[in-house]
């Protein structure tokens, strides 16, 4: 058994479908009572890594421990721990939502009574309630997804996954799913989402892993992975002054790699801009030079994203351009 | 998870396949038009052509060997008709959703096997009675230890279905498979004729008496008939049932060993 802080423990994790490598040697844990993202490009391994987790693939080599328990050795008992919403909803075209969602709940392990008030509960809490009796060839895109996530919210699994849980639904509803996943992670679930909205990733996530290739990118905290980028926040300031004064007391700051000079304004980009600003105002101000205003910018996770993954796509493919001008970071 | 909470499991999952009859009602339409055509014109016109001439006592005919060949040739049909279900619900992600759920392996594939099994038996039920109606006279006992007889079989062409689309993962394989054996395991067995007719064409009748399908048709004749069809039978009928049982539990344990070891999400084709 692994330590309890662990809820997933990935090792050397490799998954190969013939010739094509989906995962390739990937290390990753993740912790007790956290919601954890999985970003990436579209084929970088995410889904399956999520779906080996959740036992639906078996690993070609490695292995993936779920609170201590190997899915290749334990798979009933690993099952026991995890609800899966999948990125494709999975239904037949004649089942009915109601239909549906009560088999599930009695397979999680309701009783027949518990099954009913539990479904009712999801699917009002999703607004699913009033598609209850619709088949799901009837069901529009984001209904679909919403069954996906109401499974999990009836089973309540101690491990929650969710692969791209708001793909191709409306603003109100994303934000409804999200409130799902906050009340499951805080009812003890711990919480893995993967997805390719930076916003989202943003909103709800504590830590986070970028996925490339079906290695891993980057790891760590949004803070911790913007503050990787280097200059990657934007300090700018309006004075009124001297140009001369400005460049001499911005070059007694090491930390501020590049900057720029224009229409009386500082554009400087630095690591930790919200705690450098006010040492760059305290110079200023000590030089003579009138500062009028300050805005500190800080990356956005498109620029860590974009950071991590297209800085290794020009890395590896000199042909492949970033839309992001000279740095990738830059904007 | 004991005994009582995978007995439950087990009979969700054969709930499963009982909810999901519906799907299938147009097949079975069908069928039981063919049905209706077989123990009409093709069953009246073959009886007044055929005689079992030395073989049986007294008052019986081919109409009433027909009548039960036909029950199991619409039984396996209907049984193997499951592949398609299958094959579908791979491609729509089914089985991946199944195989995601707390559920062991083991557990998930008897439930679908007897799910599918109960599935092919529900729905020939009608044809079974129309059968019993023709015959006439049937005992009791007859007619308990023949439905016995049908589900098992069901159950185990289920395990044969589950075994093979589970291994191929491929649709196009399963269409052309299944239409294979469909056509080939019926002809090859005494479905229609006598294993002592058979017997002049020696390939032809030892695949009929090595074939699971003989021992439950004649298993069913003999429930019925049992001293006038036993010397037309390939085998005695405590014989001829334990095949069947052996069939049954080879089959769905192929099935589960599939499912646990070989099978997982994806690569279908």
């Amino acid at each position: 058994m692994l330590a309890v802080s662990a809820a997933v423990k990935i090792v050397d994790f490799v998954k190969k479908f013939g010739d094509t490598v989906a995962v390739d040697g990937l290390n990753l844990e993740i912790y007790e009572g956290e919601i954890f993202g999985l970003l990436g490009p579209n084929g970088s391994g995410k889904s399956t890594t999520l779906l080996t987790i959740a036992t639906v693939y078996k690993p070609t080599s490695g292995d993936i421990y779920v609170f201590g328990r190997s899915v290749t050795r334990e798979g009933d008992e690993v099952r026991k721990y995890v609800g899966i919403a999948f990125q494709e909803p999975k239904a037949m075209w004649v089942d009915t939502l109601y239909e549906l969602l009560l088999w599930h709940a009695r397979v999680v392990g309701y009783s027949s009574a518990e099954a009913k008030s539990a479904v009712r509960d999801a699917m009002e809490r999703l607004n699913l309630w009033e598609h209850r009796g619709k088949q799901f060839y009837q069901l529009s895109g984001g209904t679909r997804k919403k069954l996906e996530i109401a499974k999990v919210l009836i089973q309540r699994p101690r491990l929650a996954i969710f692969d791209e849980p708001t793909a191709q639904v409306d603003v109100i509803t994303k934000h409804a799913l999200w409130d799902v996943i906050r009340e499951l992670r805080q009812e003890g679930s711990t919480v893995i989402v993967a997805t390719n909205d930076m916003f989202e990733a943003e909103r709800i996530c504590e830590r986070l892993a970028i996925m490339y290739r079906g290695r891993l990118g980057a790891l760590g905290t949004v803070r911790e992975l913007k503050d990787r980028i280097p200059g990657g926040d934007v300090v700018e300031i309006g004075y009124e002054g001297s140009r001369e004064e400005v460049e001499r007391a911005v070059s007694r700051l090491p930390s501020v790699g590049r900057y720029v000079l224009e229409d009386n304004r500082l554009i400087a980009y630095l690591n930790r801009g919200e705690e450098k600003a006010a040492e760059i105002v305290s110079l200023l101000t000590s030089a003579g030079v009138k500062v009028k205003r300050i805005m500190v910018q800080e990356p956005t996770l498109d620029d860590v994203f974009f950071y991590f993954t297209g800085a290794r796509l020009r890395e590896e493919n000199q042909d492949v351009a970033l839309n992001r001008g000279a740095t990738p970071w830059a904007r | 998870m004991g005994a009582l909470s995978d007995l439950r499991t087990l009979a969700l999952f054969a709930y499963w396949d009982l909810l999901r009859m519906r799907r299938r009602t147009m097949f079975v339409a069908m069928r039981v038009v063919w049905f209706a055509l077989q123990v009409t014109l093709f069953a009246l016109a073959l009886s007044a052509m055929v005689r079992f001439r030395g073989y049986v006592s007294q008052g019986l005919d081919y109409y009433h060997f027909y009548l039960l060949g036909v029950y199991a040739s619409i039984l396996f049909s209907i049984s193997t008709s499951n592949a398609y279900e299958v094959a579908e619900e791979f491609e729509e992600g089914i089985i991946e959703y199944h195989l995601s759920l707390p559920v062991k392996r083991r557990i998930l594939t008897l439930g679908r096997a007897i799910g599918g099994g109960l599935a092919g038996f529900i729905f020939t039920l009608p044809m079974f009675g129309i059968v019993l109606a023709l015959i006439g006279g049937a005992t009791p006992w007859a007619v308990a230890a023949s439905l016995a007889a049908a589900l098992a079989f069901s159950i185990g062409v289920v395990g044969l279905v589950l075994s093979i689309v589970l291994s191929v993962k491929s649709g196009d394989a399963t269409d052309v498979l299944f239409g294979v054996l469909d056509a080939m395991i019926v002809r090859l067995s005494t479905i229609f004729y006598p294993a002592v007719v058979l017997s002049k064409v020696a390939p032809y009748y030892y695949a009929a008496v090595s074939n699971p399908v003989s021992h439950f048709v004649d298993l069913l004749r003999t429930f019925f008939f049992f001293e006038e069809y036993r010397v037309l039978a390939v085998s005695d009928p405590a014989i001829m049932a334990s095949y069947l049982l052996g069939f049954v539990a080879g089959l769905v344990s192929a099935a589960v060993y599939v499912v646990e070891r070989k099978l997982e999400g994806g690569g279908w084709r």
